[in-house]
């Protein structure tokens, strides 16, 4: 017995109606790996990351992230990388960052001078 | 600028041009939810609005600079005897194998066609191909890396589309049957013609299949199916078109 | 697109009292309540990786399943705008599917476990699609009134806590808007057009009142479940609020256009500021979700049918050294 559906789509597709299926569909990695995706939006600025597409190769990856990641506002560029070549550091060496924000010695703000001239000012006001 | 005749022949090309992309486009509109991968699924989907755009967008001209009447009307309220789409775009999806190939085919010739458009003398569709390259350079791009990757993938995807391949090739070289007035178009500088655009065409399948380790039909010997420039069409329009134009004919005069 | 509000759960009982360490979890909770977000192979108690994957997988299987009532009415479509508007409209939601798949495998399911259980009955989806799309009026009803309920729900959970999922809804959520607009328009034109129009749109209307009712699922007294699930924003609004913003936002738009809701009880308090209405048939829902609804059998075999017939795409193009591993999202 087929299925009869509303739509003409699934009624061409003559489906037969079937109590109970067998299980597993879909074998192990049958939906490829995966390439982390990186979209530019205009010339000048950076690309960021934007998600993933399933792609059996490099050439088809690009082919589905213009679309996925592509399709609505602006784009001039895209990099596609595979997930596997990508080498993430863990959270859980976040501590190595830890202090940074502490070393001031790097940062502008770690610089004040007002104080000291201020002070020369003072004990030399014939200057 | 162009005499009665000459845009008689205008009128041919657009409309013909616009009947293919909107009954090709219609057709890969129907795997939307029904892809072999959900990338591909989303890819596809956004070749076919991009076909049915040009439809539009051709019919458009048709309408502003040619006096027909308005694009809704003439995709929903024109019978079958008046589309002049070829026979392979008519058909129904089939699998996979078959889109695919047709999705080559198809969108290879109108890839030829658009870039030699884009330098037409009728200005209208010259500034509608320039307008439209990028989007037609990217279908090229997913049907060519398509037909080269399954063409080196399994024994299985080999066969499948060689077979489509063959089956299919005259339904091909039927996007290029010749129409009246072609003539004073190609004298005119406002299209290359059919013959023209076939021996472009046959050349770059040609490179393409033979890269994918596929082989191309003989044309000299491939009986191309005519007729559909004509009005006269396989079995698979009049549904398609009922199907198309099943909630828009409820009132044509109404707004959706 | 489509993610409702419930969330099916028949699994809780196995895995809300595994012993967790202590400091672990302490400092897990604290980068919640710090309003930090949580990323892939950071530690995570079980029961929020579970109530996660399930919670993400079910959001994009009502995705990918949400597309069939509307896809239903591609072909058919009246007139150029409506046509590509709505393949435009159901390609997003494959690509909304496609975004979700992708935030649930960060946590470690792969994309062919969680289809097969989708396609074995054991993974659910939002229910609301396992009822038929008659005309192209429930193409109007459906774009406006349940792409607004999922909003409503997406809303709340694109500031819950896990990092992917969240990139992934801040995605979803701007195409949503257009998704909206769309329905909201058709909707608009339909009630506003010819007395068959009109009479096609309320007929629509009166057929999903129902099901859009049940969307977010039976009112959840704040049990210790729920409460645990809010406090890691697992859970970001319980299944009442959320019903009450959607009612309180969408009534108004629904009758301004003359449309009759078929609820004689539905009305706002104006003391509580609550609306009330007529209770839903739970039963029915519990059947539907049990896979006894409309159009269940139908939608699963759709599905099916797509991942058996591009098997040999699949299968051709897959490469001997593939290797996948784990996404980063």
């Amino acid at each position: 017995m087929k299925i009869k559906s509303l739509d003409p789509r699934v009624d061409r597709l003559a489906l037969d109606a079937v109590d109970k299926q067998p299980d597993a569909v879909l074998q192990p990695e049958e939906h490829w790996g995966t390439y982390q995706v990186f979209h530019q939006r205009k010339r000048g600025e950076k690309h960021s990351s934007v998600g993933i597409v399933h792609a059996p190769s490099a050439e088809l990856a690009l082919v589905f992230a213009k679309e996925q990641y592509g399709r609505r506002g602006e784009t001039v560029n895209m990099w596609i990388v595979n997930t596997r070549d990508v080498l993430a550091m863990d959270y859980d060496d976040y501590d190595v960052f830890a202090t940074t924000p502490d070393k001031m010695y790097r940062d502008p703000a770690g610089y004040k001078v007002n104080d000291k001239i201020a002070e020369f000012k003072k004990a030399n006001l014939h200057v | 600028m162009f005499n009665k005749e000459t845009l008689d022949a205008v009128r041919s090309l657009l409309l013909f041009q616009a009947d293919d992309h909107l009954i090709i486009g219609h057709r890969n509109s129907e795997w939307t939810g029904l892809g072999p991968i959900l990338e591909e699924d989303i890819a596809f989907s956004s070749i076919a609005q991009d076909k049915i755009g040009h439809a539009l967008g051709l019919y458009t001209i048709l309408h502003e600079q040619l006096g027909e009447a308005e694009p809704d009307t003439l995709a929903f309220m024109r019978n079958e005897t008046d589309f002049t789409s070829c026979h392979l775009v008519e058909l129904p999806i089939g699998e996979y194998d078959f889109s695919l190939v047709r999705h080559f085919f198809f969108d290879l010739a109108a890839h030829i066609r658009f870039e030699d458009l884009a330098t037409s003398a009728f200005d209208p569709v010259a500034k509608l191909a320039r307008k439209v390259k990028g989007e037609i350079k990217y279908h090229v791009f997913h049907a060519n890396t398509f037909i080269n990757q399954l063409g080196h993938g399994s024994e299985e995807s080999k066969a499948r589309l060689q077979s489509a391949v063959n089956q299919n090739f005259g339904l091909a070289l039927g996007m290029f049957e010749s129409f009246e007035g072609e003539n004073l178009l190609v004298q005119q500088g406002i299209y290359k013609g059919e013959a023209a655009i076939r021996e472009i065409w046959l050349g770059e399948v040609q490179a393409v299949l033979l890269e994918a380790g596929l082989k191309m039909p003989d044309a000299a010997t491939t009986a191309s199916v005519l007729g559909g420039r004509k009005g006269f069409h396989t079995e698979f329009l009049q549904p398609l078109l009922d199907e198309m134009t099943e909630v828009f004919r409820v009132d044509p005069a109404a707004e959706w | 697109m489509y993610g409702g509000g419930y969330i099916h759960d028949d699994q809780k009982k196995k895995t809300e009292n595994v012993a967790e360490d202590p400091a672990l979890l302490a400092e897990f909770e604290a980068r919640i309540a710090r309003g930090e977000k949580v990323e892939p192979r950071d530690w995570m108690p079980t029961e929020y990786r579970r109530q996660l994957v399930r919670m993400i997988e079910q959001h994009a299987h009502s995705e990918i399943i949400g597309a069939l009532p509307e896809g239903a009415w591609i072909t058919r479509a009246p007139g150029f705008r409506r046509k590509l508007a709505l393949m435009a409209k159901v390609q997003d939601e494959v690509g909304h599917a496609q975004l979700l798949y992708s935030a649930a495998e960060t946590l470690g399911k792969s994309r062919e476990d969680m289809i097969n259980d989708l396609i074995n009955g054991k993974s659910k989806y939002s229910n609301v699609f396992n009822y038929p799309s008659k005309t192209w009026a429930d193409v109007a009803v459906i774009g406006f009134l349940i792409d607004a309920a999922a909003i409503v729900n997406q809303v709340a959970n694109s500031k819950g806590s896990y990092g992917p999922y969240c990139r992934a809804l801040e995605r979803i959520c701007y195409e949503e808007s257009f998704h909206l607009k769309q329905g909201h328009s058709i909707f608009v034109y339909l009630a506003t057009g010819t007395p068959i129009q009109r009479a096609m749109v309320q007929d629509a209307l009166t057929r999903w009142w129902q099901p859009i009712m049940h969307f977010f699922g039976p009112s959840d007294k704040m049990s210790q479940h729920t409460e645990t699930l809010m406090r890691w924003k697992v859970k970001m609004a319980t299944n009442d609020d959320m019903r009450q913003q959607f009612l309180n936002m969408y009534v108004p738009k629904i009758r301004e256009v003359g449309i009759v809701i078929p609820d004689e009880n539905l009305r706002k308090n104006p003391e509580t500021n609550m609306w009330e209405f007529t209770e839903p048939d739970w039963n029915e829902f519990y059947e539907v979700i049990k896979g006894n609804g409309p159009c269940n059998a139908e939608r699963l075999a759709v599905r099916r049918a797509a991942e058996d017939n591009g098997a040999w795409v699949r299968a051709a193009l897959r490469k001997v050294d593939q290797h996948y591993v784990t996404p980063l999202a």
